[in-house]
């Protein structure tokens, strides 16, 4: 990027483009830069998926679960049924972290009470040999020290170290719950 | 973003910044930009934290490479750190440390994981340029003829049965519900 943005400025400063060019050049090229992976998108094969949707979050007592993912990631709480209650990682019109495509929402957490062993989605439930042993969430600004001292602050339970970039606690339901910054990816994850 | 390179065009102007000086500031305020900007980095107004969304879903399974194998060939997600020790990354959305989402799909370890009374019971993908007829098709040819659920929110089950769904940004939205 800062090649082609010294190239055009010289181009500017020996006057081959007007200063409204140089302008409206780097305007389309900053904003554009990003978008690589919406572009990206369009030539994946149908099923190329974008982003986690949703994570399904089956629980004794909705309310109790989502009030504590609330308080904790300061989620708001919409479309709240007599069963489960949807927690947004955003705002109503806001697009997700780094997506720049119109028809990717905001992830979600659904918190939900409701028998696992009726039939859902038009089939019996099966017995998985698979199990998501712990969800992992990004937050802004994220310094392992101040984290711990910010979750103890909020009564969380079990909270303990994970690694150089992230922290792992433990939510009302005892399901561990890990949490971190961007520096904690699918490059620096493992590596 | 045209205001601010508007203003660094000016200060190049009138010598206030330099040629150097000028590229690098653009080339950080693009980086900042791509990241979602000053917003998505704000801390929050109260306690607790700004999340910005779902970092990883730890996945254990009796076989991890027969999970990412079906991953990566189904969904188009992209394998890393796979050293061959029963554990690899799957990336998919964003550039990793942009937003990424991945799977962390590993064998059982020494400790078993403690029992708990909240289970993850499904987990949904957006699908971006949904095609009903291609992802029905796609999935046909992968070997699901008869996914369940609707038009624009199909489930189907891994190989471990674990219970996948695949949406659309109408039919699975929050804010729609």
């Amino acid at each position: 990027m800062e090649g082609f943005i010294a190239t055009k400025l010289d181009e500017f400063a020996k006057g081959k483009i007007s200063r409204r060019a140089l302008l409206e050049t780097l305007t389309v090229a900053a904003t554009t830069t990003f978008a690589t992976g919406a572009t990206k998108a369009a030539s994946d094969p149908a099923l190329k998926v974008q982003l986690i949707n949703h994570i399904s979050y089956n629980c004794p007592d909705f309310r109790k679960a989502a009030d504590w993912y609330s308080k904790v990631f300061n989620l708001d709480q919409v479309g709240a049924s007599k069963i489960d209650v949807a927690l947004p990682f955003g705002k109503k019109g806001e697009k997700p972290f780094g997506v720049t495509a119109n028809d990717v929402p905001l992830s979600s957490l659904i918190i939900r009470s409701r028998d696992l062993n009726t039939p859902a989605n038009g089939r019996a439930p099966r017995k998985s040999q698979a199990v998501i042993e712990h969800m992992a969430y990004t937050v802004a600004d994220f310094d392992r020290e101040r984290a711990k001292a910010e979750l103890k602050s909020l009564g969380v339970e079990n909270v303990r170290d994970g690694g150089l970039y992230s922290l792992h606690m433990t939510d009302p339901y005892g399901y561990d719950v890990q949490i971190s910054g961007v520096a904690n990816n699918a490059l620096s994850d493992g590596a | 973003m045209e205001k601010f390179i508007d203003g660094l065009i000016r200060d190049f102007e009138s010598g206030k910044l330099g040629r150097r000086e000028f590229c690098q500031t653009l080339g950080i305020a693009t980086a900042i930009y791509a990241a979602g900007g000053p917003r998505a980095n704000a801390a929050p107004d109260g306690r607790g934290f700004k999340a910005l969304g779902i970092n990883h879903v730890s996945y254990q399974c009796p076989d991890y490479r027969k999970a990412r194998d079906f991953y990566a060939s189904m969904f188009g997600m992209q394998v890393l750190n796979d050293k061959g020790k029963g554990r690899a990354n799957l990336a998919f959305g964003p550039e990793p440390g942009k937003g990424d989402n991945f799977l962390v799909i590993h064998n059982p370890g020494a400790n078993p994981p403690k029992p708990t009374e909240a289970v993850i019971d499904h987990v949904c993908f957006t699908v971006s340029n949904w095609d009903e007829g291609k992802v029905r098709g796609a999935l046909k040819a992968n070997g699901f003829p008869a996914p369940t659920g609707r038009d624009g929110s199909l489930h189907i089950y891994d190989p471990f049965d674990y219970d996948v769904q695949i949406a659309n940004a109408v039919e699975e939205n929050a804010f729609r519900r």
